[in-house]
C-alpha cells in the first residue's frame, strides 16, 4: 500500500460510484478485493448534501450537513429525486425547505433551486457530490481513470442522461452506468459463486427498484426490473416528520423552512432509532409543551404501511414479468439502508416466503459492485469476468394517431437493443413527420414520459399513406436511447440522441462546464486535448493488438493502410491540435472498419462452432444412449426404461 | 451477418424450437459480442460490437415469444402479416372470445378469483391447440403455399395472449395494497 502511495507513476485506476440520494460512495478494486474508500475521519459514506456559500464556495457532505439548520434553503439535500425533472415536477411542490425558480424564457426546462438568487439544478449539485468522490479517490489512489456510476434500475431516459451530464460536468470519464440492482447482484454473485434465481430488493433514500435475474456460471441475465423512482427512506421521514409535528400542535401547513429541516432531521434520528427500540422519545424540537414527543415502532410502521404497499405492487409485477412466481426464488437480496427497518425485512418476509440476504453491508454493496465492473471495464480484472446483460425498465415508443402510444421497445428488453417501425403519413401532401419519443406504460402518449419530439422535413409531396417512414430506436449499454427516422421513397435522414424535452441540451452542458473551472476556455481546451489524447492512444493500442491477435483476417494492402493511419495518428498525438488530433482518430477509425467487421464476425462463428460442437456431443450420447439400450436388451435386462435416454 | 433472427441464432425456421437450446446459443452469442468486452477497443469495434449485440438481443427476443415468433416465420415465408395485412378471425372465434370476455367481467365485478382462473386455464388450453397448429404448419420450413392459411391462427394467438395479459393485470390491481 505504502508503495503505492509513493509511486508518482501509479496507473490510473478505475472506481465504481454509487451517487445515492442521501448519501455516496465510492470504491475500487484491490488485488481483486473490492473495498470502499474513506475519508480522513475513517467514514465511507459522504452525505449527498452541497451547501452553497454566501462567497461562492461549495461545501460537501458532512460539513454541508452541520450548515443545513442554519441556512436549509442553500443546502441541498436529495438532489437525485430532482434529476432529470421538468421545471412543474410535483415533487417541487413536496413538503421540504426548499424554493425553486421557474426556467426563463427559451432556457431548458429542469428544476432549479433557489440559491442565493441563483438557479441550481440537480445535475449541478450531483456534479459536486461526484467532484468530491473523485478528490477523496485521488487522495487514495493519486490517479483516478475511468468510472463506473450506479444508477437506480428504474431511472428513465432524461434521469440517467441527467447523471451522465453531472459525470462530465464533475470531469469524470464514464466507463458506464451501471443500475445499482445489478451491481448488488454482482458483488454478491462473485462472492457466493452460487447460480440460481434472485431477487434485489433495493430501497434507497429516494428510489426503490426491484430486480428479478438469473445468475448462470458468470452472466448474470436480468429477466425484469421495475421500481419507482420516488420512493424511498425520504419518504419515511417525511411522514414522520408530519407526525411528529402533529403531536407538537404546529399547524404543518405554515413551516419555515428551518422548522420543516429540523423536523426531517429529528424525524430520521427517530427512525434509526426504532430498528432496535420499540418506542423512541426525543425532546420537543418545535416548543415546550408537550415537553417531549414518542412515537412507537407500531406508529411509525402504521404510517409507513402505504409505502411498502407500494413497494408490493411493483415487486410482483416484476415476478410476474420474469414468469415467475416467489417459489421459484433461490435468495432475495437486500440493499439501501432502508431494509434496516424490521417493517422492511418483515414485509419482504411475507411477500417472497423468504428472510432477504444481507451478508454484505446494504449501504456499501452497490458501491462495490460497481467497482468490480469498472475493473473490468477497464480491462484489469485478471479472473474470468462476469457478464451483465441488462434490461430497460420502461417501454419506449412514439405517439401515433390519436394520442396513443405504439411501443417499439417493450420494458424489459435486453440491451444492448435495436427495433424499428414503419409507418406512414396520414394526409395528402404531407411534408413533415413530427415524432413524439416517449417512455412508460399508459396507453395515451399524455400519460407516459416524454422524451424527445423532432420533426423530419422535406418529405416531397404525395398521397397519404405512401410516404414510408422508418424509425429506428437504439438503447446502447448505458440504457441510452438514440431515435433515427428515415423517409424509405426519399432517403430523407435525421438521427437525434434524446435529450430535450427535460434535460440540458449540450450547449448548457458546455457553459456549466467553463463556469466550473477557474480558467475557463483555457483550461476547457487543455482538457478537451489531453481526453484527446487518451483516446487516440487508447485506440492504437487495441487496434495493434487486435491486428496481433488476428492478422489471418488482413486482406491485401489493408496492415499497410492501418499502419500508415497508426504513424499519422502518432505524429498528432505530440502536437497540439485539437481538431487534427480528432480527424486522425477518425482517419483510424476509417481504416480499420472492415477488418473490426470481419473481426465481430469471427466471435460470432466461434461462439456458434461452440455451439454446434456441443449439439454433436449431445447428439453423440444420445446414440451411445440408445446403443447401452440395446446392449441391455440382448442381456435380457429389463430395466429398459432408466437406460434409454430421456427426452 | 444475416437478418432473420432464426439465422442469427443457429436454429432451424421452425415454430416448435427448442428455447433451452436456443437460450443457450444467445447466451454464447451475447458473451462474444456484449459492449463490455470491447470497452477498450477501437471505435469501430465498438460500433460492431455493439450492432452485432443488438441483433442478438432482437433475435431472442422474437424466438422467445411465440407470436413474435410466428410472424418472423410468416416474413420469411413472405405471408404479410400486421395490422391491416390479416383477415379477420372467423365469427366462431370471435363470438366465443366475446364470452370469455363477458364472463371475465363479470367474474371480475364479482371479485371471482376461481372464476377468473378457469377463464385464464381455457384461454390457456386454446392458445396450446393453436401453437400445435403452427407447430404442424412450419414443420417443413416457411413455405409459402402451405402456411397461408395459417396467418388466422396467428391472428387468434394475439387475441388470446391479450385477454391473459389483462387477466394479469387484473391480478395486480386485484392484489394491490395487501403484501
Amino acid at each position: 500500500m505504502l508503495l503505492d502511495i509513493f509511486d508518482p507513476k501509479a496507473p490510473p485506476r478505475a472506481i465504481g460510484i454509487d451517487l445515492g440520494t442521501t448519501h455516496s460512495l465510492v470504491a475500487f478494486v484491490s488485488d481483486e478485493c473490492p473495498r470502499v474508500i474513506v475519508d480522513c475521519n475513517g467514514k465511507s459514506l459522504v452525505p449527498s448534501v452541497v451547501y452553497y456559500g454566501e462567497r461562492g464556495e461549495v461545501v460537501v457532505g458532512d460539513p454541508a450537513v452541520s450548515r443545513a439548520a442554519d441556512e436549509p434553503q442553500v443546502t441541498i439535500a436529495s438532489a437525485k429525486r430532482l434529476m432529470g425533472k421538468g421545471a412543474d415536477d410535483p415533487q417541487t411542490r413536496q413538503f421540504g425547505p426548499y424554493s425553486f425558480i421557474a426556467p426563463a424564457p427559451g432556457e431548458a426546462n429542469v428544476v432549479r433551486f433557489a440559491v442565493r438568487e441563483r438557479g441550481i439544478t440537480p445535475v449541478e449539485v450531483s456534479a459536486e457530490i461526484l467532484r468530491a468522490l473523485k478528490r477523496l479517490a485521488e487522495d487514495e489512489l493519486r490517479s483516478v481513470g475511468g468510472a463506473v456510476i450506479t444508477v437506480p434500475a428504474y431511472f428513465d431516459d432524461a434521469q440517467r442522461q441527467a447523471t451522465k451530464d453531472a459525470a462530465r460536468l464533475a470531469g469524470l470519464d464514464v466507463l458506464r452506468l451501471l443500475n445499482e440492482p445489478t451491481a448488488a447482484a454482482l458483488a454478491y454473485g462473485l462472492e457466493s459463486k452460487q447460480n440460481g434465481t434472485f431477487a434485489v430488493y433495493d430501497l434507497g433514500g429516494g428510489t426503490f427498484d426491484i430486480t428479478v435475474l438469473v445468475l448462470d456460471n458468470g452472466v448474470f441475465q436480468v429477466k425484469s426490473t421495475g421500481g419507482d423512482s420516488a420512493l424511498g427512506g425520504d419518504d419515511m421521514d417525511r411522514v414522520l416528520a408530519e407526525e411528529l409535528l402533529h403531536l407538537a400542535g404546529c399547524e404543518q401547513s405554515a413551516q419555515s423552512p428551518e422548522r420543516i429541516r429540523v423536523a426531517l432531521d429529528v424525524a430520521r434520528k427517530v427512525k434509526h432509532g426504532l430498528t432496535d427500540a420499540l418506542e423512541v422519545e426525543v425532546e420537543n424540537p418545535f416548543g415546550v409543551t408537550p415537553p417531549t414527543l414518542v412515537i412507537a415502532r407500531s406508529r411509525f410502521e402504521q404510517l409507513i404501511e402505504p409505502l411498502l404497499a407500494r413497494s408490493g405492487v411493483a415487486c410482483r409485477r416484476a415476478l410476474r414479468d420474469a414468469e415467475l412466481s416467489a417459489q421459484d426464488l433461490d435468495g432475495v437480496i437486500l440493499v439501501g439502508g432502508a431494509t434496516r427497518v424490521p417493517a422492511v425485512r418483515a414485509f419482504v418476509r411475507h411477500l417472497f416466503g423468504k428472510e432477504g440476504l444481507s451478508g454484505i453491508n446494504p449501504d456499501e454493496v452497490v458501491a462495490l459492485g460497481a467497482a468490480i465492473h469498472a475493473n473490468q471495464l477497464a480491462g484489469l480484472a485478471s479472473s474470468s469476468e462476469a457478464l451483465l446483460l441488462d434490461v430497460i425498465p420502461l417501454s419506449l415508443g412514439i405517439e401515433v394517431g390519436g394520442g396513443v402510444v405504439d411501443r417499439i421497445l417493450p420494458r424489459n428488453t435486453t440491451i444492448p437493443a435495436v427495433a424499428r417501425a414503419v409507418y406512414t403519413t396520414q394526409e395528402d401532401n404531407q411534408t413533415g413527420f413530427e415524432i413524439h419519443v416517449v417512455q412508460g406504460e399508459r396507453e395515451l402518449a399524455s400519460d407516459c414520459r416524454s422524451l424527445a419530439r423532432f420533426l423530419l422535413r422535406g418529405i416531397p409531396p404525395m398521397p397519404a399513406g405512401l410516404a414510408r417512414l422508418e424509425i429506428t430506436f437504439r438503447v446502447d449499454a448505458d440504457g441510452l436511447l438514440s431515435v433515427h427516422a428515415r423517409e424509405e421513397r426519399t432517403g430523407i435522414e435525421q438521427a437525434v440522441h434524446v435529450k430535450p424535452s427535460y434535460g440540458l441540451d449540450d450547449a448548457s452542458v458546455e457553459q456549466m462546464l467553463m463556469a466550473a473551472i477557474d480558467h475557463g476556455e483555457e483550461d476547457l481546451r487543455a482538457r478537451r486535448l489531453a481526453e484527446a489524447r487518451t483516446d487516440a492512444r487508447r485506440m492504437a493500442a487495441s487496434t495493434e493488438k487486435s491486428m496481433a491477435q488476428d492478422p489471418e483476417l488482413l486482406i491485401d494492402g489493408e496492415r499497410e493502410s492501418i499502419e500508415r493511419a497508426l504513424r499519422e495518428l502518432e505524429r498528432a498525438v505530440h502536437g497540439a491540435d485539437i481538431a487534427a488530433l480528432r480527424g486522425q482518430i477518425e482517419h483510424l477509425d476509417h481504416a480499420t472498419k472492415a477488418f473490426a467487421e470481419r473481426r465481430m464476425n469471427s466471435a460470432i462463428a466461434k461462439a456458434l462452432e461452440g455451439q454446434a460442437v456441443e449439439r454433436v456431443e449431445q447428439r453423440v450420447e444420445h446414440a451411445k444412449g440408445i446403443e447401452a439400450a440395446h446392449e441391455f436388451k440382448r442381456a435380457g435386462v429389463s430395466a429398459l426404461e432408466d437406460a434409454s435416454p430421456s427426452e | 451477418m444475416s437478418s432473420d433472427a432464426f439465422s442469427i441464432l443457429g436454429c432451424e425456421p421452425r415454430f416448435d424450437i427448442d428455447l433451452r437450446h436456443v437460450e443457450r446459443t444467445y447466451r454464447e452469442l451475447a458473451k462474444a459480442l456484449h459492449p463490455d468486452r470491447y470497452a477498450q477497443c477501437s471505435a469501430s469495434e465498438r460500433r460492431a460490437a455493439l450492432e452485432r449485440a443488438s441483433a442478438v438481443n432482437e433475435a431472442w427476443r422474437i424466438l422467445k415469444d411465440p407470436v413474435r415468433r410466428a410472424e418472423a416465420l410468416f416474413a420469411l415465408a413472405s405471408v404479410p402479416v400486421g395490422e391491416g395485412k390479416e383477415p379477420q378471425p372467423n365469427a366462431e372465434f370471435l363470438m366465443a372470445m366475446l364470452e370469455e370476455r363477458e364472463t371475465l367481467s363479470q367474474a371480475r365485478r364479482d371479485g371471482d378469483a376461481a372464476g377468473v382462473a378457469a377463464i385464464a386455464a381455457s384461454v390457456r388450453k386454446r392458445v396450446r391447440s393453436l401453437e400445435d397448429r403452427l407447430t404442424a404448419g412450419f414443420a417443413h420450413g416457411p413455405c409459402e403455399s402451405r402456411v397461408h392459411a395459417l396467418v388466422g391462427v396467428l391472428g387468434e394467438l394475439r387475441f388470446c395472449r391479450r385477454i391473459l395479459s389483462e387477466i394479469d393485470e387484473f391480478d395486480d390491481f386485484e392484489k394491490k395494497g395487501s403484501p
